[in-house]
């Protein structure tokens, strides 16, 4: 990528400025720089504006923007909150070298197919804060996308969960084939489907088959599965056939049911 | 632009561009031990501390680096030598094209991490590739370096 010009701003109302008024584009974790084509006239480095963060509050949990996924994966803050899946989630991407760089908020802003910690962070229920105060459900600001320049301030959790990730990929550190996360948020199940190869999308349907017990029975556990295979568009592409990839995913939410059900 | 970063202890008064990567600007200032492998965040070639935290330097722009501490391969020589002996002893070392990232990355885990397993040694490396290797090499030598420093 090329840069003309380059801003670090200090507070988040230059920042918006810049990316709204001036036409900037924002960098977070700045690592799809080197491989991208793309000319940009002024690049706003989020870096100086604090949003490196994981803070508890009495209910939720938010995460600053450019927060990096080492950070999420040693946090031992969101281990006692949602297990290890923010370990499993991201442990596959690259190595700690590139964990250090990237970040939530890049990652949420870009909706990226491939994604696994959007993944993640759709099964959990998170809210996305955008700057000044906006705040959207995650799963549906990737699905539509924001109707005008913005800037990802936070990523706001809920205070708990039980949750697990399950993947394929062909070597350890590809993008994956497809994913899955689901969680149990006290009161609903969530499944969340990923690197279809198109952004995540919630299963609703299956969903609503696992019902509002924390204990369903193992034939729901199999009918939610295989609904998800059902409800969920998949496409081609160089790792995998369509097909292919609505075969694997049944099993995988299978697997992930049992491990957050027990 | 004109950046300052304190590489290896010494201020240095660099001259980038904004779209620059640190891997670049490192080389350009003579620092060639930052080796320029694939380029694309994959390899581990580029490895740099910055702040003491292992960095892909081939995907960090310069300008954000600006004013932070940065160590390269050389700011941890004598740490480095005394790994190599170890890597030396598993005939763990072909080419050496990856060594300066790989020794970075093997340093930095050693600060982070106590006692670690192999599955936590060999997930802290993944992101450090070596084409000639074989890697079990290099895990051996990395045990028996952990066990010597620590004991």
């Amino acid at each position: 990528m090329e840069i003309r010009e380059y801003a670090r701003p200090k507070s988040m109302d230059q920042a918006m400025h810049l990316i709204c008024e001036e036409h900037g584009t924002a960098i977070g974790g700045s690592a799809w720089l080197r491989t991208s084509t793309k000319t940009v006239m002024l690049g706003v480095d989020l870096c100086d504006l604090g949003l490196e963060y994981i803070r508890e509050f009495q209910d939720h949990i938010e995460i600053g923007a450019m927060t990096t996924y080492r950070e999420l994966e040693t946090s031992p803050l969101l281990d006692s909150r949602f297990g290890k899946i923010f370990r499993t989630t991201v442990s596959h991407i690259v190595g700690v070298q590139l964990r250090n760089i990237i970040t939530v908020g890049g990652t949420v802003a870009g909706r990226y197919g491939f994604s696994d910690l959007n993944t993640t962070l759709c099964a959990i229920g998170a809210r996305v804060v955008f700057y000044p105060n906006v705040e959207k459900d995650l799963s549906s600001f990737i699905e539509k996308g924001y109707a005008s320049p913005f800037l990802i301030e936070k990523i706001i959790l809920p205070s708990s969960a039980r949750a697990a990730y399950q993947q394929m990929r062909i070597s350890e550190s590809d993008f994956p084939i497809i994913n899955t996360a689901v969680a149990w948020t006290g009161t609903v199940w969530r499944i969340a489907v990923g690197s279809r190869p198109a952004a995540t999308r919630i299963c609703r349907n299956a969903m609503k088959i696992l019902g509002d017990s924390a204990n369903p029975s193992d034939e729901q556990i199999e009918a939610a599965a295989a609904e998800t295979s059902k409800e969920t568009q998949f496409g081609s592409d160089i790792r995998a056939s369509a097909n292919y990839r609505q075969k694997i995913l049944p099993v995988l939410v299978k697997r992930a049911l049992l491990e957050v059900r027990g | 632009m004109t950046i300052t970063l304190y590489i290896n202890g010494n201020e240095k008064i660099l001259d980038c561009q904004p779209g620059d990567m640190l891997t670049e600007v490192l080389r350009k200032a003579g620092y060639v031990e930052v080796k320029k492998g694939c380029d694309t965040a994959n390899c581990g070639a580029c490895t740099v501390l910055i702040e003491d935290k292992p960095i892909l330097s081939c995907s960090y722009l310069a300008v954000r680096a600006d004013g932070k501490r940065i160590t390269t391969i050389q700011g941890v020589a004598e740490e480095a030598k005394e790994f190599a002996r170890f890597l030396t002893a598993e005939g763990a070392d072909q080419c050496g094209f990856c060594a300066p990232g790989f020794a970075l990355t093997v340093l930095s885990m050693k600060r982070e991490l106590r006692n670690p397993s192999e599955a936590e040694i060999r997930h802290y490396l993944s992101g450090n590739l070596c084409r000639c290797s074989g890697y079990e090499g290099q895990i051996r030598a990395i045990k028996k370096y952990l066990e010597a420093v620590h004991d």
